[in-house]
């Protein structure tokens, strides 16, 4: 068999810098007294003498896979696979190899800086750590500190803000939020996972893993595991597909890698999954072919839900006119889902929200999960085992003048004016927008923000500008000059993950284990680990604070009166949970097991047994645990929830004004405005959203992203591959160069989040295609406050 | 003294291109879409949106296929480009001249021009790295998500390459051009 095979030279365009080219760059006030420390070629040759190997985890992304490190004369030439870590499975992927860029990149944030300039105009001046954390506490001639506005507020902490982006200190920092007392956080859950989450976690009990390493049938919708890589997910199953043992039935409006690794592509309209799993559903209770035993031990409401299908009529032949997919193909697959089942999997996702119905979605897909009987057990979702940890110390005061969470309740209504729950992680969209419009129940006055990027990382970009630009004090950590960076009056420079230890973690499922992200090389420049900056803060702003309190606070003032200050103090000492060094925190998590501490240090990877289990049993493959102790089953197949039931019908949310069954509703259909499209986002393997914006090795891969637009409309527009177009809504407006190609409809376009940066200190990212959040709009979902990311129509015009 | 070839389970490959990468880093390659030694060939997929031949966009992984009858070898006139005693086809920037033959021989389009030192570049299976430092697999086959490498010695009956070989299917490229590639395909 000859296969002609072509060099991969689509899509992709040079790097232009030379290699030495690259480091000399970004010479602005900002980067003035660049050390010779970074300057070393883009790409290093890995040596055949001493070389120290160092375990860590990667921070590429959310995964956390294990690495090793192999650092020659103090620098890090190589990132490999650790093949210990059951969770990773000896891989590491193109992120995880390239975060040797993201430590050697040029343009990192080095030193601590204070805003010299107008806001967002991105000028700094370079100060020591002291002065830095003076200017937190007591501002500068251009803004406030935290004394002023605390005294100015009474003590309520809650005008403080803070929010993070996914990662392992982002522990570290709510400690200090905790300690702080704002009742106000944010993180990134409410634009990413936060209705996958709970739809599954109020039906089932929990948001379950998929064991794809056993299931033989798969649906994946709306999920791009070729591309947005999840491990072990993406390891498992794609060695399995197109006839080696695992059916993959892909439901995407576009075509994905993971489509083309499918048995059957089904191009669904945009934001009309509901649709297809209630007749899947439909389909698998009319013809019984559920698992009756499971449904009539495990489900409570099933007569309510099937009868609530039948009246409304949500047959595979009312769906083929929603979803645009044949009826045929509805009922095959549910037919082949519980045929398989309960080795069959309707994998869950753990993506943003795309349409408004997606928590109704959720729970739909999760009930006829259950449907099939694949709970708890192998083939199907898994809630498998976790190894705990120790917890430390840490502080949280009760401050009596902090307010509570600022969510503004609609008068008449039990929920909230915006969305019906707001969970720990709030609605950053709803936060924002309350803020802007001046709809708060107090002034949000400053933020503290760790490793996030809200001006990439939520919809509609300019007016998160303008909700920068509104806060009296902003202090930012990061490792980039990223554009939220921009808008920093006190910015606190983090060394990057091969730099530092960070707090130890457990990784639950049928092969738990315990890993730990250990210190490659020290620290460069003068940046430094979260727990070490939050510790010089901490005793900077403890004391000072405490007095604000002291003034405004009655109870504590009461409490003064009986203890005495020094007693009532302790409970208010922020400095506290930093006392320790990372290291010595983490020997503490661990010391319920004995060898623990030592095999996290030499391996990176620790679990009981793990010296006798772990086995090499081929070039590629190894063995974590023997199949008799990989917890699969845990519960023997009972759902979490607090009946211990499958939850069809949610009696308590239909009082918030929430579908307590999943519903199908005239407004979810999907329409498009003649001479429109309808904007789509998503992800692919080489970037992680705007985290890895300014990665060159990345760049040399996808040097920009690219507008997908039909082939045969593009042809009739008179636009071809590589025009610069223009993308607009009533949200704003982007540019970025032309991809037509036929995996795409008529009417919608797409491009990858994580492009289009506009901070002038990043080398790679800036402006290096275009901004799907300065295009999409800010819908946010009813019931969580979720930013929905697939509602958004646009218009195209070539420039 | 082996024979070292690669088996590639190419519909393992979800074109994530992380072989590419470690590739780069492993080998010091230079940066720019144009210089690499490794990389995964793809073509525009056939049929009209919604009816897509999902076979037409199938991945295949691909580098120098260390051909057992190289004509980059039989046309370099300087002996820059030679087997070694592994027979893993390698080039000498010392004795390279820049005249770019084996480029044009190369029937796999596997080389490119190193700018640094002006000497032609392309994979040699990490030998003058990894396998130097008694490694056992390349830093492609050793990252790779969904495992699509098997590396190993040809004449070793016992390894792991040559078993799959002797069990399953596999094709070369471009066989008809007679240059036997160690480069194989599995089914």
């Amino acid at each position: 068999m000859a296969v002609e095979v072509s060099r991969r030279r689509f899509l992709q365009g040079s790097v232009a810098m030379t290699v030495i080219g690259g480091m000399s760059m970004a010479p602005s006030d900002l980067f003035s007294n660049e050390e010779e420390h970074g300057s070393q070629a883009m790409t290093t040759k890995t040596g055949t003498g001493e070389a120290k190997i160092v375990p860590t985890l990667c921070e590429m992304c959310v995964n956390k896979c294990a690495a090793l490190a192999r650092v020659e004369n103090g620098v890090v030439t190589k990132l490999d696979p650790n093949p210990m870590f059951p969770k990773s499975r000896n891989m590491l992927c193109p992120r995880g190899n390239a975060g040797i860029q993201a430590l050697y990149d040029p343009d990192r944030l080095k030193y601590p800086m204070i805003r010299v300039g107008e806001k967002g105009e991105g000028k700094f001046k370079r100060v020591s750590w002291e002065e830095a954390y003076d200017a937190i506490l007591n501002g500068t001639d251009k803004f406030p500190g935290l004394a002023k506005i605390l005294d100015e507020e009474k003590d309520n902490r809650s005008t403080i803000f803070f929010c993070a982006g996914e990662g392992m200190a982002e522990h570290t920092f709510k400690t200090f939020f905790n300690g702080f007392g704002s009742a106000n956080w944010l993180n990134h859950a409410s634009l990413c996972l936060r209705t996958v989450v709970s739809g599954y976690g109020v039906t089932l009990g929990a948001y379950p893993q998929a064991d794809l390493e056993n299931a033989e049938y798969i649906i994946m919708a709306g999920a791009n595991r070729a591309e947005a890589i999840v491990t072990p997910d993406t390891m498992d199953f794609f060695k399995r597909t197109k006839g080696r043992g695992a059916k993959l039935i892909c439901v995407d409006p576009r075509f994905t890698n993971t489509a083309a690794k499918a048995d059957k592509w089904l191009p669904i309209k945009p934001g009309t999954d509901l649709a297809f799993v209630l007749a899947l559903t439909y389909v698998a209770i009319m013809e019984e072919l559920y698992d009756k035993a499971y449904v009539e031990k495990y489900f409570d409401g099933f007569t309510q839900y099937k009868n609530h299908l039948y009246s409304e009529g949500y047959t595979p032949e009312w769906a083929e006119k929603i979803t645009g997919i044949p009826a045929k193909d509805i009922y095959e697959i549910a037919r082949d889902f519980m045929k398989h089942a309960p080795k069959a999997v309707y994998y869950p996702g753990r993506r943003s929200t795309f349409a408004k119905n997606d928590f109704q979605l959720r729970r739909a897909m999760a009930i006829f999960q259950a449907l099939g009987g694949g709970i708890d057990t192998k083939g199907g979702l898994v809630f498998g085992k976790k190894l705990p940890l120790k917890p430390h110390a840490t502080v949280a005061p009760m401050y009596a003048q902090a307010e509570g969470i600022d969510v503004e309740r609609a008068k008449g209504h039990p929920g909230y004016s915006d969305c019906a729950i707001v969970s720990g992680g709030g609605s950053w969209i709803g936060f924002r927008n309350r803020v802007l419009e001046g709809k708060g129940l107090y002034p949000i006055r400053g933020m503290f923000l760790y490793k996030h990027n809200p001006m990439m990382n939520m919809p509609n970009t300019k007016k998160t500008a303008e909700f920068l630009k509104k806060l009296d004090l902003i202090v930012t950590i990061d490792t980039m000059p990223s554009d939220t960076v921009m808008y920093a009056d006190v910015v606190l420079p983090e060394c990057t993950y091969l730099e530092r230890t960070d707090p130890v973690k457990t990784f639950g499922g049928p092969e738990p284990s315990i890993a730990v992200r250990n210190k490659v090389i020290d620290p460069m420049y003068e940046t430094k680990p979260v727990i070490e900056i939050l510790r010089g803060l901490t005793e900077k702003i403890s004391k000072p604070l405490f007095e604000i309190t002291k003034k405004y606070d009655e109870d504590v003032q009461d409490d003064i009166a009986d203890r005495g200050e020094e007693e009532v103090y302790k409970d208010f000492d922020l400095t506290i949970p930093f006392k320790h060094s990372q290291e010595e925190l983490n020997e503490h998590a661990v010391s319920d097991y004995p060898g623990a501490a030592e095999a996290l240090k030499e391996h990176g990877v620790y679990y009981p047994n793990m010296d006798k289990w772990f086995k090499k049993v081929s070039v590629n493959e190894h063995v974590y645990y023997p199949d008799d102790k990989k917890a699969y089953t845990v519960r023997g197949g009972k759902p979490k929830t607090p009946s211990g039931k499958v939850m069809c019908n949610l009696k308590n949310i239909a009082k918030k004004g929430v579908d307590p069954m999943p519903t199908w509703r005239k407004e979810y259909e999907y329409s498009v405005p003649e001479g429109k499209f309808r904007m789509l986002t998503g992800r692919h393997a080489q970037f992680t959203q705007s985290g890895t914006s300014n990665n060159a090795m990345l760049h040399d891969l996808i040097n920009e992203n690219y507008i997908w637009i039909n082939k045969r409309v593009a042809k009739k527009m008179g636009i071809k591959f590589g025009d610069m177009i223009e993308v607009s809504s009533e949200a704003g407006s982007t540019r970025l160069k032309a991809y037509p190609t036929e995996k795409i409809a008529p009417d919608q376009v797409f491009f990858i989040h994580g492009f289009g940066e506009e901070s002038e200190e990043l080398t790679w990212a800036y402006r290096s295609g275009g901004n799907d959040n300065a295009v999409i709009k800010d819908d946010i979902e009813p019931v969580y406050g979720a930013a929905v990311m697939h509602s958004t129509n646009v218009e195209i015009r070539k420039v | 003294m082996a024979r070292y070839g690669m088996a590639l389970d190419y519909k393992n490959c979800i074109n994530c291109k992380a072989c590419e990468v470690a590739c780069k880093e492993e080998n010091g390659v230079l940066l720019g879409a144009d210089k690499h030694r490794i990389w995964v060939g793809v073509k525009e997929i056939e049929g009209e949106y919604p009816l897509l031949n999902i076979a037409s966009n199938t991945f295949y992984p691909s580098q120098c296929q260390h051909c057992d009858n190289a004509p980059c070898e039989e046309v370099c006139p300087t002996h820059a480009t030679h087997y070694d005693e592994n027979g893993v086809v390698r080039v000498d920037p010392n004795k390279c001249i820049l005249c770019s033959y084996c480029m044009n021989a190369c029937p796999y389009d596997a080389r490119y021009v190193d700018d640094r030192t002006m000497t032609v570049d392309k994979c040699n299976f990490c030998s003058d790295t990894r396998l130097a430092r008694g490694e056992t697999t390349t830093a492609c086959q050793a990252t790779c998500p969904t495992k699509v490498r098997i590396f190993g010695d040809l004449d070793d009956p016992n390894s792991e390459i040559s078993q799959v070989l002797r069990e399953r299917e596999h094709f070369s490229l471009k066989p008809h051009l007679g240059t036997k590639p160690k480069l194989f395909y599995l089914m």
